[in-house]
């Protein structure tokens, strides 16, 4: 190209089919109203018609709760209450916008936020004011473009079938240069979400050949880390902060390094600067304020604790940890009356979302007199918490379900931790990691021996009734083998091995005997289970990807439009 | 950054002041870029006076912008700086959807000379800054046109701003000579704000750096029209 354009000129890049923004509905969310008139005369001379606005966070979520937008147009720094991306957190985790939808970012000036890496949420587009109408429409159609190459990507991702995904990347890397190097992460991404750390790394490998990019040196240290290769990874965090001080994923994992290889220290020292660049995550503070508490640091574990339940206010992503820990301090700290008001607190602020909420708070409340030497009080905790024990069969997750079997062998309670433990070993009965530690909790109440007996037993029942389902699939009795990993799923509701079996009998029951939507339904739902008890692992991927190609054609969701 | 809590307040303060200027200057300029948009030279007398007050404004916005981006850098390299590929053809829309009613308020023709496929690895908003604050230069420097031009050469990236003025005055070649050596220091901001310019724009350069190598800038007279060229080289 080597024209000499007129004053009215206009780039055409990459040959983009040009979109209709006129009749796109667009929500402008700024406190300043003079920013608001500015953007809104700029989105009319688009030709668009319907532009809602909001001079507040709050004003926009209950906007997006009622009307679906095609363009969100939203500005960072809000004043008081929740900022833009509060207001995008939650308007993606409630679902209040669609996959299509664009959201823009807009702020006086480049965040650190905006940095790639930082957030789980992030928009489509960072914009720096000044904002000119031009400047909008590029980048709209730029915007529109990347997701219209990413649709079906996020279609199967959405879909959790990650191993379709990765394929539909592959097909776009052939053909767009553009986005090469955002597909190019995106697959090393699904690959890691996939349990396939080795073809993540290649992917990473590859991206380096060509650039120097942070984020997949971040990724090889990642791959590292959950390898196991601790020291290694520690050093490669530290290159990539040494080289980007601003892209602040790689200092929470350089904590987690440091807190694997036990220097808790080092650990707590790496989140407080990193709370000091981007204050406002919920989660690293709750971390910092977590590692500090251990640490023995109250005055840091309370500033954190109490920072993290500040930005919560506004934030969807808050939960009750921040609250529970801090009632902790305040025990330390020997005022176990502020404790408890936090802990009445908690329980009123998070009762619908947590369902084991009051146990938690309990448990707390026991740790609380515990450590504040009220032994009395602490051995009546540990006793309501056994009669909510038996009250019902639901369990908390296996961190609490530990916290609470020591807690109650301390203050005296005999039988219901044991009962507990042997509630972790049968649904965990092939992690040898867990059954030292779940060895060690006996040792520590001097019950070592029974607890090896229990641990030993408990690891026999649980192996054999996976077992006999497996010999019963292997030797082609698929009916049989269907229902019996069915009770046994009933029996231990949370051992991933049998989940992972149950729907692997189910696939090739399926496989063999045809298509039957109900028994699809259960092996999707086992799966999903699996994966919300602990997610990233390959047979998940591997059984969710046969799962969907024995979908009937019309169900395949997507595929067909991939033609 | 100073670690004392009177430093971080104060901190805290010019970045809620910037922010509330930056919201001015957005409404500024575009409320001056809708009102020549819709006028024309022929039915308003003021127009040259508006595209005056435009190029002010963008003036107003770079020293700003660039006054913002060297204070945070004091001392350390903390600019959240993020390289990401980018077709030449974004880059250039941009430049020009920025630059497109000042040039034409002023009747400047804006030529561009790239390949709007190549790909390239740089932070989008400091090159885009730095593209146009030289536009903005060349809009004054010029008689009537403005030639921007892209390309590869050895695996660097040329980004050239020509003009077809009289070229840059030598008190402005020894400024750009001194703003853009290789050690630092050597700036002389007591001249005006366009050692800023050059100075800021010489920091973004060096800021890109690949394989061993980083971005330069210089300043000379000549290019295609013999007016003022304003080169950036990126690796």
């Amino acid at each position: 190209m080597n024209a000499i354009a007129t004053p009215l000129l206009s780039v055409t890049p990459a040959s983009i089919d040009q979109v209709d923004w006129a009749d796109k509905h667009y929500l402008v969310v700024d406190d300043f109203v003079g920013v608001r008139q500015l953007l809104r005369e700029s989105l009319r001379s688009l030709g668009a018609k319907n532009i809602d606005q909001a001079s507040s966070g709050g004003e926009a979520m209950g906007l997006l709760a009622r009307v679906r937008y095609d363009v969100v147009l939203c500005d960072y720094n809000l004043g008081d209450g929740k900022n833009g991306q509060q207001v995008l957190e939650e308007a993606r985790v409630r679902n209040l916008v669609n996959p299509s939808t664009v959201w823009l970012m807009v702020s006086a000036e480049k965040s650190v936020e905006s940095v790639m890496g930082a957030a789980e949420h992030q928009p489509d587009a960072y914009l720096i004011k000044p904002i000119t109408e031009g400047v909008l429409l590029s980048r709209l159609n730029r915007v529109w473009h990347r997701k219209q190459v990413f649709r079906l990507i996020d279609q199967a991702c959405a879909e959790k079938d990650y191993l379709r995904a990765a394929r539909l990347c592959d097909d776009q890397i052939a053909v767009d240069k553009v986005h090469e190097l955002d597909l190019l992460r995106m697959k090393a991404r699904l690959m890691e979400r996939s349990g396939q750390p080795t073809r993540a790394r290649e992917v990473y490998e590859r991206v380096l050949a060509q650039r120097e990019y942070q984020w997949a040196r971040a990724g090889l240290a990642k791959i590292r880390l959950a390898n196991g290769e601790f020291e290694q990874a520690r050093q490669a965090f530290q290159g990539v902060i040494a080289e980007n001080r601003y892209y602040i994923d790689a200092y929470d994992q350089l904590a987690l390094s440091y807190q694997n290889m036990g220097k808790l220290e080092e650990a707590c020292a790496i989140l407080e600067r990193a709370a000091k660049l981007s204050p406002n995550s919920v989660t690293r503070q709750r971390n910092l304020g977590h590692l500090a508490l251990r640490l023995g640091n109250m005055q840091m574990a309370e500033k954190a604790f109490r920072k993290c339940i500040a930005i919560g206010e506004y934030s969807i992503m808050k939960t009750p940890d921040a609250y529970l820990g801090l009632a902790r301090v305040c025990g330390q700290k020997n005022d176990p009356k502020e404790a408890l008001q936090l802990l009445l607190l908690a329980q009123r602020e998070f009762v619908h979302e947590h369902a084991d909420i009051q146990l938690r708070a309990k448990i707390t409340e026991g740790l609380v007199y515990h450590e504040s030497g009220d032994y009395r009080r602490a051995r009546k905790a540990g006793d309501d918490l056994d009669a909510m024990l038996k009250a019902s069969a639901a369990r908390p997750d296996i961190p609490t379900c530990l916290e609470l079997a020591t807690l109650l062998f301390a203050v005296g309670v005999k039988e219901a931790p044991v009962e507990l433990l042997r509630y972790v070993i049968r649904n965990n009965h092939d992690n040898p990691l867990l059954l030292d530690e779940v060895q060690k909790i006996f040792d520590k109440a001097r019950m070592g021996e029974e607890g090896l007996a229990m641990i030993r037993a408990s690891k026999k029942e649980a192996a054999d009734l996976m077992n006999q389902g497996v010999l019963l699939w292997k030797t082609g009795k698929l009916g049989e083998a269907v229902a019996w990993m069915r009770d046994a799923r009933k029996a231990v509701p949370n051992n991933q091995r049998i989940l992972f079996n149950a729907a692997q009998v189910m696939v090739s029951c399926l496989q063999q005997q045809g298509y039957d939507a109900a028994l699809s339904a259960e092996a999707y739902e086992i799966l999903h289970h699996v994966d919300h008890l602990l997610p990233g692992q390959q047979r998940f991927a591997q059984l969710m990807e046969q799962l969907a190609q024995l979908q009937p054609a019309l169900e395949k969701g997507g595929v067909a439009a991939v033609a | 950054m100073d670690e004392t809590p009177n430093a971080h307040e104060l901190f805290l303060f010019l970045a809620s002041t910037a922010h509330d200027m930056k919201n001015s200057i957005s409404v500024l300029s575009g409320t001056l870029e809708r009102l020549l948009v819709d006028a024309s030279p022929r039915t308003e007398s003021a127009y040259p006076q508006m595209a005056h007050m435009l190029y002010q404004t963008k003036r107003l916005n770079d020293n700003l912008m660039q006054l913002l981006a060297l204070y945070k850098q004091v001392g350390t390299p903390a600019y959240p700086f993020d390289v990401q590929p980018l077709a030449l053809g974004h880059l250039v829309d941009q430049v020009v959807s920025i630059e497109r009613v000042l040039l034409q308020s002023r009747g400047i023709q804006l030529e561009l000379d790239c390949d709007p496929q190549l790909i390239w690895h740089l932070d989008e908003d400091l090159v885009v800054g730095v593209l146009s604050h030289a536009v903005n230069n060349a809009v004054h420097y010029t008689c009537d046109r403005v030639r921007l031009a892209i390309c590869e050469q050895d695996g660097w990236l040329e980004l050239r701003v020509e003009d077809n003025g009289p070229g840059y005055p030598p008190a402005l070649l020894r400024a750009g000579a001194i703003a853009t050596r290789e050690t630092a220091g050597g700036v002389n901001f007591l001249t005006n704000s366009t050692g800023l310019g050059l100075y800021f724009s010489s920091e973004v350069a060096k800021m890109h750096r690949h394989r061993g190598r980083h971005g330069t800038l210089r300043l000379e007279n000549g290019g295609r029209y013999g007016g003022g060229c304003f080169i950036l080289r990126l690796p």
